[in-house]
């Protein structure tokens, strides 16, 4: 007993970079990729989340010190460090994610069958918002794998219903029978949208105030590009913080450098999730043939319409300034920018690609986001400790945080009940 | 010379892979080995546009625009049964073979 106690121990303790890739070509045979494919699959995603944390480590070095002299110089408190989409590292690499993968799959089939639900829950990319949540409540409750993959589970059934509500309104829109998007975030921002959309179309002035997405884009176009907004915000963070001319060009680069290497490296671990994927989407369309079902797809598939960047380049500075001074707010947006053109693409099927309500709608959004993401971030940062990540960092009292997901609503308050039962700490 | 398929996605991240993936798996079987097949995002396609190998676009989303080469929608690579992917994979032969 002793000697497999010790066995597990010493597994646990190589890191998610042996440990992802072991869970996931075992996960491959299970849904029954292939040998090979499991195997590259597994590898693939291992080296993304590698390079994922270099990357964070790397803008975690470079932003901490000027954040902290920015927050001084300035006297507001912008202490977290905003590590974007680091937690899809965090969520697919956690001890429970195996489990909760199985779980969610098993209990929409049950669902489907039931009939309490048309969504297939078949984007197992997708999966990593249940994921990083259920990572950090096991952070929160002191490392229980199972009330964490509880609460992811809670979370993407969640999120499975909220993509039967919406998928009618994104099919018309988008020209896509059959599909639905129960991603995270980003289908809360549809439901979010849709009382505010009925406000906004009720005061005068504001109902057929519109802005061409064209122009939009012309005028500010560069923001638009990941490089150039790195880029500039990361002059201006090091501007704000008193820094000399070399300290701003540096910083400016190295803020680029992640906004254009962070997703790239997100990508690689999706690219090694892709067998699965695919093997889950035959599995489940075989057994449902004759069903009217949804399936489920990436957000990305919402990002078409030319009113989805023209906002987002628009809310960029404006959100940046709106966490800047907005007071309690504890974390400046610049990797959590990423989530943004994902959220408008859920909001512009309501506003009928207005830009202007888009804008107004996704600023209304973000503002408990920006609240939760401050209040919760001590299990989120707990979740990078217990990984054994960054821990120098967070030992020297840097928090990481996030929008997507540290600051997700639903996310939030499924933490919060989990919080009253287990007695953690957030 | 080498052409060009470029697979647009809105992320680049996820959904594009599982077309290129199969696109590329396709290609091999059909002995295509001038062909090329690249992922991009779909805010980067004016680059690609002007380039004289590039062949087809296949969208991930619904595009609201129209270009010069031809567009396949990609959909039922994400969410398609392996018969509608190949009815798919079929019409992307046709296009190459007709060049």
């Amino acid at each position: 007993m002793n000697a497999i106690f010790n066995a597990v121990a010493w597994f646990l303790g190589l890191g998610p970079t042996v440990i992802v890739p072991v869970v996931l070509i075992l996960l491959g045979l299970i849904f029954k990729v292939g040998l090979a494919k499991a195997i590259r699959g597994g590898v693939t995603t291992g080296i993304g989340l590698a390079g994922l944390f270099l990357i964070v480590d790397l803008i975690v070095g470079a932003l901490t010190p000027a954040v902290a002299a920015l927050a001084e110089r300035l006297g507001v408190a912008k202490a977290i460090v905003d590590v974007g989409w680091a937690d899809a590292g965090l969520a697919w690499s956690w001890p429970g994610v195996a489990g909760l993968v199985l779980a969610i799959i098993g209990v929409n089939i049950v669902m489907v069958l039931l009939k309490l639900t048309k969504t297939l829950w078949t984007d197992v990319w997708s999966y990593w918002h249940g994921s990083a949540m259920a990572a950090f409540v096991w952070a929160a409750t002191g490392g229980n794998v199972i009330l964490g993959i509880l609460a992811g589970l809670i979370y993407l059934v969640a999120g499975g219903l909220m993509g039967d509500w919406t998928a009618k309104k994104y099919q018309e829109f988008n020209d896509m029978p059959g599909i639905s998007v129960p991603c995270g975030t980003t289908v809360q921002a549809s439901i979010f949208a849709m009382p505010v959309v009925w406000v906004l179309d009720r005061i005068p002035g504001l109902k057929d105030w519109d802005a061409s997405p064209e122009g939009v884009k012309k005028a500010f176009g560069l923001v638009g590009e990941p490089a150039i907004l790195g880029l500039i915000l990361g002059a201006v963070i090091g501007l704000a913080a008193g820094y000399d001319v070399a300290g701003i060009l540096i910083l400016g680069m190295q803020v680029a450098t992640m906004m254009v290497i962070l997703p790239r490296m997100v990508s690689l671990i999706a690219e090694g999730i892709v067998p699965i994927t695919m093997s889950v989407v035959q599995f489940m369309r075989e057994r449902f043939k004759d069903r009217e079902i949804y399936v489920a797809v990436d957000c990305a598939v919402l990002l078409g319409h030319p009113a989805v960047m023209a906002s987002s380049v628009i809310l960029f500075p404006l959100l940046v300034l709106v966490a800047g001074f907005l007071p309690g707010v504890q974390m400046i947006p610049i990797a959590s920018l990423a989530v943004i053109p994902f959220w408008a693409g859920a909001v512009v099927p309501y506003t009928k690609g207005n830009v202007i309500k888009t804008v107004i709608v996704i600023l209304l959004y973000s503002i408990p986001f920006m609240y939760l993401g401050t209040l919760f971030v001590g299990s989120q940062t707990e979740a990078y400790s217990m990984m054994g990540q960054f821990q120098e960092q967070i030992a020297a009292g840097v928090q990481l945080g996030s929008w997507d997901m540290g600051g997700d609503i639903l996310g939030s308050a499924i933490r919060a009940v989990m919080g009253i039962f287990s007695g953690g700490v957030w | 010379m080498s052409r060009l398929i470029v697979v647009a996605c809105g992320a680049g991240i996820n959904t594009s892979t599982i077309a290129e993936d199969s696109i590329k798996e396709r290609m091999v079987k059909e002995g295509m080995a001038d062909v090329d097949v690249k992922r991009i995002l779909m805010a980067d396609i004016d680059g690609f546009l002007s380039r004289s190998d590039l062949v087809l676009v296949v969208s991930m989303m619904k595009i609201f625009r129209e270009f010069d080469v031809p567009v396949i929608q990609g959909m039922p690579f994400l969410i398609g049964t392996q018969a509608e992917k190949d009815i798919l994979l079929d019409k992307i032969v046709d296009i190459l073979k007709a060049e």
